[in-house]
């Protein structure tokens, strides 16, 4: 009972802080997305009042997890895109897999050069 | 999210929501039962049997999204909800400081940079150029920035996906060739550049590899979510 009344809160807290930054982004016209926004928010919320991250986890770790099914309406909709995909294919598939390797490698490189001066 | 409730709390979409979150159950077990493979991630799986009922019944997308935007709808909440991994991991991103920005912001600047050079001098179309710019950060940032900067949302989440399996997949002998050791070096590389796919990847490489790939996701997603349409703001 008291799982469900904290997940409640932890609900209300992230819809708190999703409407403000949709709010926010709105009426000050900012290019900024909304949800971004709300993001901020919740951050500050959290460090306004460290006590609420165990309500906030409640619900923000099954929705966090099960991220992948939100997606599902999204990428459906890209059959209506089929036509532009096959045309530019071969750079697709050059922009997507052969840049990927390259950045993860050279990040990494870069992390490790750097990170090495300051282990834990 | 009145509409979305609307839109649920009527047989199509009880039907609609119910089928999407069965294919989805399926899916996870078949990704369990291969071990979390990148390659069999829930969303690939989901997304063919979903197309596969909506082909079946002959519903068309437009359709099954309006019966599904619930699932839409709460894209919005699970970004902000990104705030949490954020706040948990604070202490390291204050430990690690410049050297851990500047290490995300190298791969957070250079993965799509490369991607749009690429796409642009093979003369791709405009939105596609532009969506590919957000294919590093995870989707539901990088279908907001997309909507934000005049690219395709449903293709940033294809683009983003695609990336993500392509980081996971090759990660092991990336960091092999560039003989990097390092457990924070490659979080930080799986994180900042395969995004929510690449972290699900380092679970399975230790605890300190999954915090900072948390970070890199975070950290690049946040930043290049503000940053490009700023950009765009400024310059059109």
């Amino acid at each position: 009972m008291l799982q469900l009344k904290n997940t409640f809160i932890g609900a209300f807290t992230i819809l708190l802080a999703y409407y403000g930054g949709v709010y926010l982004s709105a009426s000050l016209g900012l290019p900024i997305p909304g949800p971004l926004l709300g993001l901020v928010l919740l951050l500050s919320l959290l460090f306004a009042f460290p006590s609420i991250e165990k309500h906030t986890t409640l619900m923000a770790q099954p929705l966090l997890k099960h991220m992948s099914v939100l997606f599902v309406p999204a990428v459906l909709g890209v059959s209506v895109y089929w036509s532009d995909i096959e045309a530019n294919a071969v750079a697709l598939v050059l922009a997507i897999g052969g840049t990927t390797i390259l950045s993860l490698g050279l990040t990494a490189w870069v992390a490790s050069k750097l990170m090495k001066k300051k282990s834990v | 999210m009145i509409d979305a409730f609307l839109n649920t709390f009527t047989v199509n979409g009880l039907v609609w929501l119910f089928v999407t979150l069965c294919c989805y159950a399926i899916s996870v077990k078949v990704n369990l039962f291969y071990k979390g493979h990148p390659l069999s991630h829930p969303l690939v799986l989901t997304v063919s049997l979903v197309g596969l009922a909506l082909l079946l019944s002959n519903v068309s997308v437009p359709q099954y999204q309006q019966s599904a935007s619930l699932l839409h709808w709460l894209l919005g909440p699970v970004t902000v909800a990104l705030a949490l991994p954020i706040f948990k991991q604070w202490q390291k991103l204050k430990h690690y400081g410049w050297r851990l920005f500047v290490s995300i912001a190298v791969g957070g600047v250079l993965a799509p940079l490369l991607a749009w050079f690429t796409l642009y001098t093979l003369g791709s179309p405009i939105s596609l150029q532009l969506t590919i710019l957000a294919k590093s950060i995870t989707t539901p940032l990088a279908m907001e920035a997309t909507a934000q900067i005049g690219g395709i949302p449903a293709l940033a989440a294809v683009f983003v996906i695609t990336t993500g399996i392509v980081g996971a997949v090759v990660s092991n002998t990336v960091f092999l060739l560039c003989r990097v050791t390092s457990p924070e070096a490659q979080g930080i590389a799986l994180g900042t550049v395969a995004h929510a796919v690449g972290t699900a990847k380092a679970i399975h490489m230790g605890e300190e590899v999954t915090a900072m790939a948390t970070l890199g996701l975070c950290i690049n997603g946040l930043l290049t979510a503000f940053i490009l349409p700023l950009l765009f703001s400024m310059v059109l």
